[in-house]
Parts: C-alpha cells; structure tokens; sequence
C-alpha cells in the first residue's frame, strides 16, 4: 500500500521566484475582476490602488529577483503615484460629486464575471500560443497582464458611469505596465516613468470629464447620454 | 516503541473526527462570542447537547415513512467513511485509502446531503422542504467548482489521490507558492464556508428561517435523530476542515511511521491545526454580513472565477 506514494511523473515546477511573480500577477488580475463586481465607487477607487500597489511589489520582487536596480526605482514612483495620488484626486472629485453607488452595470454581476471570464480565458490562449519568450518573467505573468487589459475593457464597455469608466482606464494601464515588465524590463527607465506620468495626463482629462458631465448632467451615469436635449 | 497496526490507525482515524467534531464547532463558537463580547458556551457545549437529545423522545411528523429516520444514520455513516479515504492522521496510505479519489469522497458526502434533503422534503413541512430545495439549487452551482478544483488537483500531480497532492505540496516552497495551488486552495475555502453553512452564505446559529438552508433541513427531526443530524453536520465541518488542511494548506505533523507516539502528535497537531483554521472561520464569521440569498450565486461565481483561473494559469505551463 505504501508503494500507492511513488512519486509519479509531474510537469517541471515552477521556481519560487517564478511561482511569487505569477501569484502577483494572478492577484492583479482578480482585483480587476473585483472592480468589476464592486457596487460602491469607493470600493473601486480602493481596489485600484490595491492593484497598483501589487503592480509595485511586482517591480520590487523582479528587481530584486533579477537584480535590475533601476526598477526599485520604478516601483517606488508608480507606489507614489497610482496607489497614493491617483486614488487620492478621484476620492477628492468623488466627494465633490457626492455620489456613493455606482451599481450601473449593463449585466448582472454573476454574468459580468462569466463573460469576462470568457474574455480573459481568449486573452490568455491568443498569448499563450504566440510562444513569446522572456528572460525575466515566465510568459504566464504575460497572458496574466493581457487578460487584465481585455477585462478593463469589458468593465468600461458595462458600467454605465463615468467614475467606473475612468478606473477602467486607469487599470488597463497597470495591465500595460504588468505587461512591459515582462516584455522590457531592462527598458530604460526614462521610457518606464514616461509612460506613467502618461497615466497623469489621463486622469486630468477624466477628471475635467467628470466635473463637466457632473455639472450638465447632475448626476455621474452616462444612461441619459442618449437622450436628446432641446 | 509500541508499533500500531495499520487497520487501528484507520479505525483511529474515523474516531478522531467522529470525537473530535463537537469539541471543534464549540471552539467556534465559543471564540466567535467572545469576540462578539460575550461569555459564550462552553467549549464542551455541543456534547452535553448531543447527550441531552439522545436523551429525549423522537417524533416523526403523520405520513412521514421509515426512510425520514434512516436518513440520519445513513449521512453520519457516509460522514465518517470519507476520513478513510483522505490523510487524517498519517502521511502514507491506509489500506482502505485507495478506495476512492477526490471524487469518490466527494460523492459521498454529496450522497449524504441527498439522504438528508429526501428525508426533509418527506416530511410535508414547509421550513423543511424550503431549507432541502435551497440546498440542493446551491449544491447544483458549487459542484462545478468542486469539480474545477479536482482538475487542478489532477494537472498539479497527475492524479487525483488526496494522499498523492498532501505529499506534493509538502516537498517545498515551490509547489506552495504557485499560482494553480494557491486559486485551488481559496477556491476550496470558499466552498467549505458554502457547505459548513458560515457567513457569508449563512448564520450559522440563526434562528431566521427565512435565511435558513443547511440548519432548516433538520427541523422536523427531533430527539436522538437530530442528534445524529447534528453529530453528522460537525462530523462533516471536521472532514471539509481536515481534507483543507491536510491536503492542500498545511499537510505537516502528520505520522509517517505506524509508531504509537507519531499518531498521538499526528492528533494532537490535527486538533490544533483544525481549531486554528476555526478561528480564521469565526473571524470570517464576526467581520462579513450574511449575503442576500440571490447574491450567492455571486459568491459562488467568484470561487469559479478562482478555480477556472488556477487551471488557465496551468495550462499555460507557468502554474
């Protein structure tokens, strides 16, 4: 009966390091698939920050497993700026707006998630069969960063307000970034922190985009926008 | 040195869930009231219960037929067959333990919660019949995650023996900290809270039938056959615990020798690796709101999402 224990033929396993960067990148992927469930606006803007702060960790632990100082340094600008301003400017325009809810999807939440599961999984094979190779990260990490990029998209195409909107876009490019870890981390870092002060750009337009509609519309969702006005 | 005999063990094996279960839901309970500022009941609660309804008549509702009293014995029997078939106490098999994979426990303790849904749908009450309809829609939904989460178990370690997946993870850190392991094992928590009938799916001591689905199926029983529906419900919270614990999180303490001492360490670490994992229940418990009952099938979407994403990133060969 103890023979039952022979060690029977597995797959190649993973490395620690390598299993530590795909966990991360699985946990930025689920906290989009949370924003996607999430009904308060608050909660979105929380678990946006939350996920760029796993992006940062995911910098740090590459830097550090790789030993490519200068994304020490990218980790620590995009901390500061995606998990500390950005959440900080759409928390402020939120309490200006004073709504609380969005809980304007098009779909139920149980169909929002299987739909972005399909989503994702097709995001996940169309990479997987590219055969991309990276010398830093497994190529996991990288169908990981596509399917937060196509799942951002479904959350902008269901949600129905401008906030939900705006955090969709804004996680698409932690996606982005995920992305461009595995694919160029040894990119200079100039092009690294151009592309998230790209990020800054994007959250002054939204945020003047929110402020206008809030002032016409008197109200954050965009279901009335079809409406026509005299 | 007292060697053991292996059928003892296995017989060891039963008893120490069949004891144990009681003594681990008052420990639940009795941290979940003292985080809640109460004093509690006892630690030795839910025996001194079991004793007292055994203790007590047993009525059967008019036109309810022998089947509504076979049922309790017939789900504590499945409860206590499943500790054969997954490592409770030792790290090697037992003989018995090749008697059924994941599935094969599976189904028995699905088998189980059938008996006790056709016991309370004959009953004629409408609490009871209310409490078996819902648990079965709900187990339509949370099979597929279990399923899910045995074909991680079978791409991890390319077979699905429980005992073969407890020996995999225990080899390093690097089996732990993968993906595919990590979704399945969440996967796998948030079903137990669905079937150990906790919050977020619901109270467990609550007295609301209208929110009711595992605790409402017993209410028509009564005397030494609600004991054993109740017996059976903690032999079961013990059996989800020990398969969580033992094979996918923490399979370490167990006995790798049939040496009297290793088995006795191989209980005692059982027992306080089980009340932990409780304490993290009754935290869970204390800190989340009892869902709508339709926004379960949200709970349950979200432990699919985890269990189709564990075997996505396998299949990309990086889990």
């Amino acid at each position: 009966m103890i023979d039952l224990l022979v060690q029977l033929p597995v797959e190649k396993v993973p490395s620690v390091f390598e299993g530590t960067a795909n966990t991360i990148a699985v946990i930025v992927l689920l906290m989009e698939f949370g924003m996607l469930r999430a009904a308060l606006l608050r909660a979105q803007v929380q678990l946006y920050a939350a996920q760029s702060l796993a992006v940062s960790v995911l910098a740090v632990v590459i830097a550090a497993g790789r030993d490519i100082p200068e994304l020490y340094v990218l980790g620590g600008v995009s901390f500061l700026l995606k998990t500390v301003i950005v959440p900080r400017v759409i928390n402020r325009l939120l309490r200006d707006s004073q709504s609380e809810i969005a809980g304007s999807g098009a779909l139920g939440v149980a169909s929002e998630v299987v739909l972005s599961i399909v989503v994702a999984a097709f995001g996940f094979f169309a990479v997987g069969s590219l055969g991309l190779q990276s010398s830093v990260l497994p190529t996991t990490a990288l169908s990981l960063s596509i399917a937060v990029v196509l799942v951002a998209f479904v959350l902008m195409i269901l949600r129905r307000d401008v906030v939900s909107q705006a955090i969709g876009f804004f996680s698409l490019e932690n996606g982005i970034s995920m992305a461009s870890l595995v694919v160029a981390a040894g990119m200079p870092l100039i092009l690294e922190v151009a592309f998230i002060f790209d990020l800054l750009v994007a959250v002054v337009v939204f945020g003047v985009l929110m402020r206008v509609h809030q002032g016409r519309t008197r109200t954050l969702s965009t279901l009335n926008l079809d409406k026509l006005r005299g | 040195m007292i060697l053991l005999p292996l059928p003892l063990i296995q017989t060891l094996q039963v008893l120490t869930i069949l004891l144990a279960a009681p003594g681990i839901s008052g420990v639940i309970a009795s941290i979940e009231a003292r985080m809640q500022g109460r004093r509690g009941p006892r630690i030795l609660q839910p025996y001194f219960d079991l004793a007292k309804l055994f203790h007590k008549e047993s009525l059967a509702p008019v036109g309810a037929g022998p089947f509504f009293l076979l049922a309790p014995v017939l789900a504590l029997a499945c409860y206590l067959t499943v500790p054969m078939l997954i490592p409770v106490l030792t790290s090697y098999a037992l003989p018995l333990g090749d008697m059924g994979d994941i599935l094969g426990g599976g189904i028995i303790l699905a088998f189980a919660s059938f008996v006790v849904a056709v016991a309370s749908a004959e009953t004629g009450s409408v609490y009871a019949q209310l409490g078996s309809s819902r648990a079965k829609t709900f187990a339509a939904i949370t099979e597929p995650v279990v399923l899910l989460v045995v074909f991680t178990v079978a791409l991890l370690t390319s077979t699905d023996l429980p005992y073969v997946l407890a020996q995999t993870v225990s080899e390093g850190p690097a089996q732990i900290i993968r993906p595919a392991h990590l979704l399945a094992s969440a996967a796998l928590f948030m079903v137990i809270l669905f079937e150990t009938g906790r919050i977020p799916v619901e109270t467990h001591t609550g007295t609301i039938e209208l929110g009711m689905i595992e605790e409402a199926r017993s209410f028509e029983h009564s005397g030494p056959y609600l004991a054993l529906l109740k017996w059976g419900s903690a032999a079961k919270q013990l059996v989800f615990y020990t398969l969580f614990i033992n094979v996918f999180v923490a399979p370490w303490g167990l006995a790798s020798s049939t040496r009297a001492s290793d088995v006795l360490i191989a209980v005692i670490a059982l027992l306080v690796k089980a009340t932990l994992l409780g304490i993290v229940v009754a935290v869970i418990d204390n800190t989340f709101a009892k869902l709508k009952l339709f926004k379960i099938t949200e709970f349950v979407a979200a432990a699919f999402l985890l269990a189709v994403l564990a075997i996505f990133t396998l299949f990309l060969g990086g889990g």
